[in-house]
């Protein structure tokens, strides 16, 4: 996939972006641009940051008691930590979806009408609902019970019901915290086949420690390890011909 | 002979199964039980043959042939209601407040535990309160909304710990996944947060309500032994209650109104049980709608 020279502008670009938790610090003055309209994996190993990290692009980790962030996020130029920049304005511009599948307690449409209804939507709902639903690959086996409870589906339709649900609020970015980490081989495949076909009209930035998802999937790759960016580039290059000794290591399973 | 072989037999088997500690545990669950059923029990036996309609129905008497729980009665379903009216929302607004809203400061931590030791205060004290800040201070005098209120504030950090704990219970997960959604902080609450919560506050805010309905210290206090001789139909009128009438007529001499008190006793008891019964129906009826 080539991006077209006006879209050369990254639509998410972390400057200088230091998170701690307390005292404890989670992040440390990373920088690095996701391009838009491309897949980029946040690889490392647990604890690494991954999740802080994705969680800063959507201001996320403020609702953790004690979590200080410093640096720049700019989204489409905006830096989202100014002043007048409403979190929850972020929040609908750049979509989570989290490790664990929590679909609320309700009805498979109410789970997917949560976002637009939020948000004010006043369209029509009933189709949004089965549009994004058909974009996450549940519709067929939902599509005769909108109203079954969400916590009946299985964790796969879970999770995939969880990806509809952010992309019904038309996000520009889609965020995804190791979203196969907790599916059994099968389900992984099918949100795999499913990130691969959302890449046509998404950005998206994926934390997995899943290598072969990351080398699947992604354009580009980040390399974290205790909260430094160690290593940013093609994802080719990141596990072929790595740059530095720490990534190489990680890559090809080798413990420091 | 059989029976006498089986039993340690089985005793013993039932000590392998859940270990010394376990058949403490049971012996104790057993033992509350008992007492229980002994209250109600000897309860029912006493005051059994008060109860009629016409002792539902009248109003208190000198004479113990004629005297009924009529008033209090209604005056007790009023102070409930008024109890509930204002203790409900304020309780629950406020365990809303600590939970999601408030900031982690020291004025927050203060806040909290002393809503935890108001909830430890004994009632005679929220009679005193009643008495200087109803009946008193705005002026309400020794009626059924002076005592209804003094009531209110004797539920409500009741209220707030049922209500916060129903809103500390509710996954994060939900939380998150709401605000990941772009939700505002009220939306959170107002669309995950409570639903998921309601059960709990349900049952919560409606023992601690019956609770409270159930004390007669503070409306002794308040002032709530007067003789009403009809049925109040109005927050206006002259305060009175069941569990005073019942400490009214424990208090006098005569046999008979031993077995009065024990009648009325026994309609307390069973209406304080049918409210809470109301309130675990109500809740698993919120349980399944959510799931």
């Amino acid at each position: 996939m080539t991006a077209s020279p006006t879209n050369d502008t990254p639509i998410l670009s972390a400057q200088g972006l230091s998170v701690n938790f307390g005292r404890r610090p989670a992040l440390t003055d990373v920088s690095l641009d996701v391009p838009r309209g491309r897949i980029v994996s946040v690889i490392g190993p647990s604890g690494c940051g991954k999740t802080t990290l994705l969680r800063s692009f959507n201001r996320m980790n403020e609702l953790v008691a004690g979590a200080r962030t410093t640096g720049a996020v700019r989204f489409e130029g905006t830096n989202l930590y100014a002043e007048h920049v409403d979190p929850v304005e972020v929040r609908r511009r750049i979509g989570m979806v989290f490790q664990q599948a929590t679909p609320f307690p309700k009805s498979v449409f109410d789970n997917v009408a949560f976002g637009p209804r939020a948000g004010g939507f006043s369209g029509d709902l009933h189709g949004l609902v089965q549009e994004v639903l058909e974009a996450a690959g549940l519709w067929p086996e939902v599509a005769g019970d909108l109203d079954t409870p969400a916590t009946s589906l299985s964790a796969g339709q879970q999770q995939r019901l969880c990806i509809a649900r952010t992309l019904a609020v038309k996000p520009g970015v889609l965020l995804m915290d190791e979203p196969t980490s907790a599916l059994d081989p099968t389900a992984t495949a099918r949100i795999e086949s499913l990130v691969d076909a959302l890449r046509e009209s998404y950005t998206i930035v994926i934390a997995t420690h899943n290598l072969q998802q990351a080398a699947r999937l992604s354009d580009m790759t980040a390399y974290l390890d205790r909260g430094e960016l160690v290593e940013y580039g093609p994802t080719e290059t990141v596990f072929t011909n790595p740059g530095e000794p720490r990534t190489e290591s990680y890559v090809t399973g080798r413990v420091l | 002979m059989g029976r006498a072989v089986t039993l340690p037999i089985r005793a013993r088997a039932r000590f392998r199964r859940l270990g010394a500690l376990g058949v403490a545990c049971e012996l104790a669950a057993l033992a509350s039980v008992a007492v229980l059923l002994l209250v109600a029990g000897a309860l029912a036996a006493r005051g059994w043959g008060a109860l009629d309609w016409g002792f539902l129905a009248n109003p208190a008497s000198p004479d113990p042939a004629k005297a009924g729980v009529g008033p209090a009665f209604a005056a007790t379903l009023w102070m409930g209601i008024v109890a509930w009216t204002a203790a409900v929302p304020a309780g629950v607004g406020c365990a809303v407040y600590l939970e999601e809203y408030a900031p982690k400061t020291r004025w927050t931590s203060l806040a909290k535990s002393a809503l935890a030791n108001l909830a430890g205060v004994p009632p005679v004290v929220y009679g005193v309160v009643g008495l200087a800040l109803f009946v008193r201070g705005i002026g309400l005098g020794r009626s059924l909304a002076a005592g209804g209120l003094t009531l209110a504030v004797l539920a409500l950090p009741l209220v707030i710990a049922a209500a916060r704990q129903a809103i500390r219970s509710v996954p994060r997960d939900l939380r998150e996944a709401a605000y990941g959604l772009g939700a505002t902080r009220w939306q959170v609450v107002r669309r995950q947060v409570l639903p998921a919560a309601a059960p709990g506050i349900v049952t919560g805010s409606c023992f601690a309500v019956t609770r409270a309905v159930g004390e007669a210290a503070p409306l002794v206090v308040v002032g709530a032994v007067s003789l009403t001789t009809f049925v109040p139909m109005r927050p206006g009128d002259p305060l009175t209650s069941l569990p005073t009438r019942i400490f009214d007529w424990s208090a006098r001499s005569q046999p008979e109104f031993a077995v009065l008190a024990a009648g009325a006793a026994l309609a307390l008891l069973v209406f304080l049980l049918a409210m809470n019964a109301a309130a675990t129906f109500a809740s698993g009826r919120l349980e399944r709608n959510g799931r």
